[in-house]
């Protein structure tokens, strides 16, 4: 019976093949499987229309990489497909028939189709000045200098965050979280608000790189993960603060926003600085906005030590105004008396004496010292970025102060030709001046002894306080913060350092200077060489 | 062993040495082998055995640090798996030979199966080979849970709503095993004791019967093999399994570095992920479900384990009635071309 029904042979090939194609099958399956659990690879439920959409345009080849972002997105998690976003109704402004099918599709999806779901952030984002395309108002007078075709891809590409839809939503939710993965993670990535915020006219990017913040987050970057939610009144997960943290993240005190704007205390990208009243019914004064910002800083700082470092840059903006007073006086000046001219057609003018103008040196120096070098010096101030308040910031204001004042005197104005010929070293201030006693990150012994100011003028810190005052008393400054200045004023000698005395220390250093100056007196400004010039005086 | 020390543990240990050593080697090393036996075929048996044992040593090790609770499970695996010093060769060996432990026993079942080695009077050792089945999968099942990630959270929660289409004691069961309505911690300290206590030690149980058995009865002949010819266990067959043994160990190490297991998402109850599935050894029975009703499809696999744990039976009662249908042979091949294609669609689909 046996050898019939089950022989030997039969047995052997039949465990044999199965062995063998259940080893190779099984091994090859868990290790398939093994391998989706190392890269948690969403698995994408595509149904009904959308099946439709994404096989037939990766048949066709067409954004093929646009559906594989979608397949890592957490709406393709949520099962929030192509016809969610993109189905228009007959007369929409953006419908066309899918050329393949009977689909009525949005070619684009606006803000409105997005505040299907996100109607919070759309609205935020609405009330935001990030949806204000403010660079529309004068812009007949830059469109006479940038042709239109250049500006496409320009100024206009940019502030296409604040689009003006057909269908009247305002903004592109897309400028921060690309389509179609629509990730948070880049969202956050500072490179993604670097996209605009870079440049001459507004380098917060470069600023925020050369911050402490910014360098602490280039070496951890790898390490982050910015794909969090910061929704739910939960501590900020990451140990650095990106762009977004400070402007729009939530932490335990301050909800998330989308409306950047609600934590900014200054207009400090404006020809002149002045505190915020955007939207002052909903977001409340300055003051009210400042304290959001402050309220997420204490997450890593002292509170005196925001206190400080805020005021500091907030004394920065009000300087600004007064050496803007200086250079836009003298352009005015010049204009009215007809020693500069405007662009002028038909009764029209086409630049303005204190906000564009283009073909005269004056009209440019003013238009830079704010537009370029006076927001580099107020952002670099407001953002940490030394370099910036300093050689790309007040150095060049001060640059276009004087090259202002040698411009007009070539013209004849009478005051210029006195300030170039004059040898007074205070010369350079020729505006009122504010200051605060010391800096927010310790005490400096030596640092304050130095300035000319300090020693020239024996009521300097009387004139500061007056004007300091008078800052608060015109609503620029609380009162916090004026007590906080007054503070520091009373006990100025502690905060300068002046009435501590480490000369013995420094004496080491200058010691050491002056050996290096002698060496380089030696080996470089006297060293003759033996053989003779090849052209002679 | 000097002389009086060996006196002393003698008298407080009095057992007969030299009859102890003969016995134990003629059970353990002199055990006659038929000849048929020199083929690696006949490693299959001792392969999940060697599996267990890596298993044992590997799960001991992981519970020095693994804390089952649901806010502490996921981080405690990503601790073993990420920081502590080899925890990530010690999961993913875990890990990989509960993977190839189901393989080895399918493969053997295969080889028993097809050799007819089942039948009388071996039935109740192929009945304790199902139930060992049925135990190994459910450590699978509840080893898996112990992850905590998504995938693992809601294959819990998928395979064990199944219980509740049990008549009549499902929805007590389901309960009794979630301590809850959902899968939560209760769910996780249960499956945790019954991972790492109940279920190892009713596997061994089992594994001893199960080698008792075939040392009773003596290795089965294959049918239609004459040589009567047999060899000691010692040293051939020991050395093959020791091979085995080395080879299994490189290889799930090899296995666990360059396919090392992933952690996943942290479970969210509240998040049900696209597609939920259950590890891939369920592929099969999770893929026909889809295609049945769940009452069908919970009364099929019911009948389909009656069937399995009961066929030396079946096998003899048909044999019996139709003595020339090789009914082993269509049954056994329509079973695994049916579980190797569905377990391959539920992949290549989703």
């Amino acid at each position: 019976m046996s050898e019939n029904n089950n022989s030997l042979a039969t047995q052997k090939l039949i465990v044999g093949i199965f062995s063998i194609l259940l080893l190779i099958i099984l091994i090859i399956v868990a290790a398939v499987e093994m391998k989706q659990t190392m890269v948690p690879e969403l698995i994408v439920d595509i149904s009904g229309e959308n099946k439709n959409c994404v096989s037939c345009h990766i048949e066709k080849g067409i954004a093929v990489k646009s559906i594989d972002l979608w397949k890592k997105s957490l709406h393709a998690e949520m099962s929030i497909s192509c016809v969610d976003c993109h189905t228009a109704k007959e007369g929409d402004f953006d419908a066309f028939f899918c050329p393949e099918s009977d689909f009525l599709v949005a070619r684009h999806p606006t803000p409105k189709d997005c505040a299907e779901c996100h109607e919070q952030q759309v609205n935020e984002f609405a009330d935001s000045k990030h949806a204000h395309q403010f660079w529309l108002i004068k812009n007949t007078d830059r469109s006479v200098f940038e042709n239109p075709i250049s500006t496409r891809h320009g100024c206009e590409q940019c502030h296409n965050i604040g689009n003006l839809w057909p269908d009247g939503s305002v903004g592109e939710c897309d400028a921060c979280h690309p389509k179609h993965s629509f990730s948070k993670a880049v969202a956050r990535q500072p490179e993604t608000c670097g996209e605009c915020h870079i440049g001459p006219d507004h380098p917060q990017i470069e600023i925020y790189l050369e911050s402490k913040h910014g360098n602490i987050f280039r070496s951890q970057e790898k390490k982050l993960d910015l794909n969090y939610s910061s929704k739910d009144g939960k501590p900020i997960p990451i140990d650095v603060p990106v762009c977004t943290t400070c402007h729009m993240d939530g932490n335990e005190t301050q909800p998330m926003t989308h409306n950047v704007s609600a934590r900014l205390a200054w207009e400090s990208q404006a020809a002149w600085s002045f505190r915020t009243v955007w939207l002052e019914e909903s977001l409340g004064n300055w003051e009210m906005k400042r304290s959001r910002m402050e309220s997420i800083c204490k997450s890593c700082h002292a509170p005196d030590f925001i206190q400080t470092y805020l005021l500091t840059a907030d004394l920065i903006n009000l300087q600004y105004n007064e050496i803007r007073r200086i250079i836009v006086g003298m352009n005015k000046k010049l204009t009215e008396k007809g020693m500069v001219s405007r662009l002028e057609k038909d009764g029209k003018f086409y630049s303005d004496p204190v906000l564009t103008g283009w073909d005269e040196e004056s009209e440019y120096l003013m238009y830079h010292a704010w537009h370029h070098e006076g927001r580099r010096f107020r952002f670099g101030a407001e953002m940490m970025g030394a370099d910036y308040t300093q050689w790309h910031g007040i150095w060049e204001v001060q640059d276009d102060m004087v090259n202002m004042f040698k411009f007009a005197a070539e013209r004849g104005d009478p005051e210029a030709k006195k300030w170039v010929q004059s040898n007074d070293p205070i010369k350079f201030a020729p505006y009122a001046l504010y200051d605060i006693p010391g800096n927010s990150w310790g005490i400096n012994v030596l640092s304050n002894t130095f300035p000319y100011v300090y020693n020239a003028y024996p009521d300097y810190w009387e004139r500061i306080k007056a004007n300091v005052k008078a800052a608060y008393e015109n609503g620029l400054l609380s009162e916090a913060q004026w007590l906080s200045w007054s503070k520091r004023y009373e006990n100025k000698e502690h905060y300068l350092g002046t009435k501590y005395n480490v000369d013995s220390v420094y004496k080491i250093y200058t010691d050491r200077d002056n050996l290096d100056t002698k060496s380089m007196n030696k080996k470089a400004v006297e060293l003759k060489l033996p053989g003779k010039p090849f052209w002679s005086w | 062993m000097s002389g009086k020390v060996k006196e002393w543990l003698m008298k407080r240990v009095p057992f007969n040495q030299e009859k102890t050593s003969k016995a134990m080697s003629k059970i353990f090393l002199e055990e006659p082998i038929p000849k048929q036996m020199k083929n690696w075929y006949y490693a299959l048996g001792a392969t999940p055995l060697i599996l267990f044992g890596f298993m044992v040593v590997t799960g001991i090790l992981l519970t020095f640090y693994y804390i089952p609770s649901s806010d502490k499970a996921y981080d405690s695996v990503r601790y073993i798996t990420e920081e502590v010093s080899m925890g990530h060769w010690i999961r993913g060996i875990h890990r990989w030979a509960s993977n190839l432990m189901v393989i080895a026993i399918i493969l053997h079942m295969v080889r028993v199966f097809f050799t007819r080695g089942y039948r009388k009077p071996r039935e109740l050792n192929w009945i304790v080979g199902i139930l060992m089945l049925g135990v190994t999968l459910t450590l699978c099942f509840t080893g898996y849970s112990m992850v905590y990630n998504q995938l693992s959270y809601w294959a819990t929660t998928v395979g064990t709503n199944m219980i509740k289409e049990i008549p009549l004691v499902g929805t007590t069961i389901l309960g009794f095993l979630r301590g809850g309505e959902e899968v939560s911690s209760n769910t996780l300290t249960r499956f945790f004791n019954l991972h790492i206590g109940f279920l190892p030690t009713l596997l061994f149980i089992l594994i001893v019967i199960h080698i008792v058995f075939i040392r009773m009865h003596g290795v089965s002949k294959l049918e239609g093999y004459e040589n009567e010819e047999t060899y000691s266990f010692y040293p051939e067959h020991f050395y093959h399994t020791i091979i085995v043994t080395l080879f299994l160990l490189t290889f799930i190490s090899a296995l666990a570095v360059i396919l090392p297991p992933g952690l996943g998402e942290p479970a969210d109850p509240n998040t049900t992920p696209a597609h939920v599935k259950p590890e891939w050894y369920f592929f099969a029975v999770y893929s026909i479900l889809k295609f049945i009703p769940l009452k069908a499809g919970i009364f099929l696999m019911i009948a389909f384990v009656i069937i399995a744990t009961f066929w030396p039976f079946i096998d003899d009662m048909l044999r019996k009635k139709w003595p020339k249908l090789k009914a082993h042979y269509m049954i056994g091949s329509l079973t695994i071309v049916l579980f190797l294609f569905f377990t391959v669609y539920e992949i290549i689909v989703y």
